[in-house]
């Protein structure tokens, strides 16, 4: 590919032909500059401060200095989701907060990315009752679903790294006039099937009766 | 018990015909059923004219009765509301009930008498239907409006999955956000000031300083505020009507989702009441172990409370302190219970497995650490400036308002009184523990600042002691509705492998009865107050958190001060949304 700088009052001429390697080569640009920004959304992840119960107290500890969010890129947080593009459900969402998370949701931008953190968020959990939700993705689309009630922070982080994993292939149009307008997204593999055989393998468990050195860490 | 007899009756003789019974509680709490017509007199009398009065309206509760086999000698009712009272003097409690009939019964309200009343009575309303007459502003408080039907009653369904799967399509999406705006006049606010016109701000529900979802419209001359209006119910997770349907044991994980950052300190009230009900005495291990990890999750909760409090007054730094010293808090929570911040690990009867090898060292080396630490939080945090010019002097109320308001906990011993339930009712063996009450005079934000750093200091000498004189024994009662039972009992004798069985499979049968037990948790009194009717779900489950009350005093207390010193107010007042709501 052959580049040439040319003045914006006086357009130079034209190349006279383009050649089939030429027409590859700014193809394979353009999707170069795709990774880019992929990359780019990947490890600068804006979360939402936004928490509805319990888990948002773990997600809060993820931030702070055990676990530190910072390491994966993700800790500009948020006080406004319009300024955000990842809305973390930490927390039970109730029927009389479904109309706000919902408004709050459409009120991030695009491209924007919804982890569920926790089983009130999943499916409602222990709370089969009159005022939760059963599972947040009865109102809006979740991208990444995090189990545990409440996750640790560590869970949380793994689930904020396939949500990066996920988001480094995702593919969406550069622009709204050219190229594909679809986004592309791989299905996410589900952690449980593909963990199966390692935790099977799995015979001696810790013994509860004792402290074991340095294993008391609250997350391994 | 003297005093209690006395006050019976003194009552019986002042309103004759109009006390129906007496009800013998297993708490041993006066408890006095009343006409509906006279029970305003009556709580008249007890707040302001007998001696060393019940000044304080601790909790105002409803029973649905119509299902209910074990009444005896109680007055026939459809219904029953409950006054709950107390007297600080006294150190007393007493309980007064009041039968109704009627599928929808009404009584006259009384707001005039404690305005604490207001948000008891709108949640009575909101879960039973019963009507108060005589006041304004009774609309739904937990539930979202146009809610149909009343939760707590019995025929209102309970799950989630028996009701219509919930979906919000755009016309509801419309007609929710159209409800959830603010119009003034609906809360009695105006816009015209005396000379100036006034303005409105919404606060919340989702704003970072609100701690929770959580919403407080604010009336406002330029910055200051004229009048609050606190809004709650985002959080209403429905935990009273999920001990109607999980068995005795199987309900304790749903305490500890009560106050999310006290961990096991709900676990306590609840197995207490549980206890008392079926009258088991736990071994002194037990006891010492509990008040081991309470006192633990006392401290991780009020360091969250310490570093979210400084950040919310622009302190970037503490919370990452606090917060790490929380995680070494959780590092022997982990190793003790397995799990972080809802370990769910009292059982009624004892605690779930003995502590493990190794859990002296671990606390031991945690002490010198966490004091060394509460020092550098002093310099840092307590004696800073700043710190100080943002919380002096900034949302105090005395202990007269704190007692009418129903504010227990920190802030109300920040106003001077050392009333904590540790010393003046010890449960748990606490009467055996050397420690002190902290107290502060000026009741403001600071002064509930002092209280908290300090009980954190009080916290560690308990756990301290626990260490150095743990009681050899065992980690459960013998007693046969201790749930699960001891397994090497389970597995040699018939009878506890049947109960093992039973209480497995089916649940504990707990012997009807009523209790009220109360700790000093975290954030101020707890209690559970247990309706049994021999079966093995509870009849009706109150939940009597501290953050109900202190979040209703909010109005009164930031009356006057910029917004700014609002979200002072908040972080400093220490609540919890999941304890408001429950
Ligand atoms: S999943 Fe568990 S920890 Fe998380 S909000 Fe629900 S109850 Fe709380």
């Amino acid at each position: 590919m052959r580049w040439r700088f040319s003045r914006v009052d006086k357009p130079s001429r034209r190349p006279e032909a383009v050649s089939v390697d030429e027409t590859v080569g700014s193809n394979l640009l353009l999707s170069r500059l795709e990774d880019m920004v992929a990359w780019g959304r990947k490890n600068s992840i804006w979360p939402f401060n936004f928490g509805l119960s319990c888990c948002y107290v773990e997600m809060a500890g993820s931030i702070t200095s055990r676990y530190d969010i910072a390491r994966f890129g993700a800790e500009v947080i948020r006080g406004t989701p319009r300024e955000s593009d990842l809305m973390v459900i930490a927390g039970t969402p109730f029927i009389k907060c479904a109309p706000i998370i919902l408004r709050l949701y459409e009120q991030m931008m695009e491209p924007r990315w919804v982890i569920s953190m926790g089983s009130c968020a999943n499916s409602g959990g222990m709370y089969d009752i009159y005022s939760v939700v059963q599972g947040v993705d009865k109102i809006l689309p979740v991208d990444v679903y995090v189990p545990g009630c409440p996750p640790s922070p560590g869970a949380f982080m793994e689930g904020l790294i396939m949500l990066q994993n996920a988001i480094a292939v995702q593919r969406r149009p550069l622009s709204w006039v050219a190229g594909r307008q679809s986004i592309a997204r791989p299905p996410l593999p589900s952690m449980k099937d593909r963990k199966r055989e390692e935790r099977s393998r799995m015979t001696v468990l810790p013994n509860p009766d004792i402290v074991y050195p340095g294993k008391g860490k609250s997350d391994e | 018990m003297n005093s209690q007899a006395t006050i019976l009756d003194e009552l019986k003789e002042r309103f004759g015909a109009a006390v129906l019974a007496e009800q013998p509680a297993r708490d041993a709490v006066p408890t006095l059923w009343v006409e509906s017509g006279e029970v305003r007199s009556v709580l008249k009398y007890l707040k302001s004219e007998t001696t060393a009065p019940y000044r304080m309206l601790y909790d105002l509760t409803a029973i649905d009765e119509r299902l209910r086999s074990h009444r005896d000698g109680q007055p026939e009712a459809d219904f029953s509301v409950i006054y709950h009272l107390l007297s600080l003097d006294r150190n007393a409690d007493i309980r007064v009930k009041t039968p109704l009939k009627g599928e929808y019964p009404s009584l006259w309200t009384i707001t005039d008498l404690w305005s604490s009343a207001d948000w008891y009575e709108r949640e009575v309303w909101d879960m039973f239907g019963i009507v108060f007459e005589g006041r304004t502003g009774l609309r739904r408080i937990l539930l979202p409006p146009g809610w149909e039907g009343h939760p707590l009653r019995k025929e209102h369904p309970a799950r989630a999955t028996e009701m219509e799967p919930f979906s919000l399509p755009p016309e509801r999406q419309e007609s929710a956000q159209e409800a959830l705006r603010f119009r003034p006049e609906e809360w009695g606010l105006t816009g015209r000031g005396e000379d100036t016109d006034l303005m409105f701000l919404n606060l919340g529900p989702q704003h970072p300083g609100a701690h929770g979802v959580f919403r407080v419209l604010l009336q406002l001359d330029g910055e200051e505020i004229v009048g609050a209006v606190p809004e709650i119910g985002f959080h209403h997770r429905g935990a009273e009507k999920m001990a109607e349907r999980q068995t005795w044991h199987t309900f304790i994980p749903y305490t500890d989702r009560i106050d999310y950052l006290g961990g096991v300190m709900n676990n306590l009230p609840y197995v207490l009441a549980v206890e008392k009900l079926a009258g088991i005495e736990v071994p002194d291990r037990v006891k010492v172990i509990r008040v081991m990890m309470v006192e633990f999750f006392r401290i991780a909760s009020h360091l969250v409370w310490y570093g979210t409090f400084a950040q919310d007054l622009g302190m970037l730094s503490p919370v990452f302190f606090t917060f790490n010293d929380r995680e070494r808090i959780f590092d022997i929570v982990k190793a003790v219970m397995g799990g972080r911040m809802h370990p769910m690990w009292f059982r009624i009867g004892g605690v779930a497995q003995d502590l493990p090898q190794g859990w002296e060292k671990m606390v031991r080396e945690f002490l010198p650490y966490m004091v060394h630490r509460l020092k550098e939080y002093d310099r840092t945090i307590m004696r800073n400036r700043i710190f100080k010019a943002r919380t002096m002097g900034i949302g105090s109320y005395s202990l007269p308002e704190a007692i009418e308001w129903g504010v227990t906990g920190p802030g109300l011993r920040a106003c001077g009184l050392a009333w904590d339930l540790r010393k003046k009712r010890p449960y748990s063996g606490y009467d055996q523990f050397d420690f002190e009450i902290p107290t502060a005079k000026s009741g403001d934000c600071y002064g509930r600042s002092v209280v908290r750093v300090e009980e954190m200091r009080q916290s560690l000498r308990i756990i301290e002691q626990c260490v150095n004189n743990m009681p050899p024994g065992s980690y459960k009662a013998l007693h046969p509705l201790t749930t699960p039972p001891l397994k090497e009992h389970a597995l040699r004798d018939i009878e506890t492998l049947i109960t093992h069985f039973l209480g497995v499979s089916w649940g504990p049968v707990i012997p009807p009865g009523e209790v009220c037990v109360a700790i000093e948790a975290t954030k101020g009194w707890n209690s559970y107050y247990l309706v049994s009717d021999g079966s093995i779900h509870s009849y009706r489950t109150r939940i009597r958190t501290p953050s109900f009350a202190h979040v209703q005093m909010i109005p009164l207390i930031c009356r006057g001060f910029m917004v700014a010193d609002l979200l002072a107010i908040l972080g400093s007042i220490d609540y919890v949304m999941a304890d408001v709501d429950r």
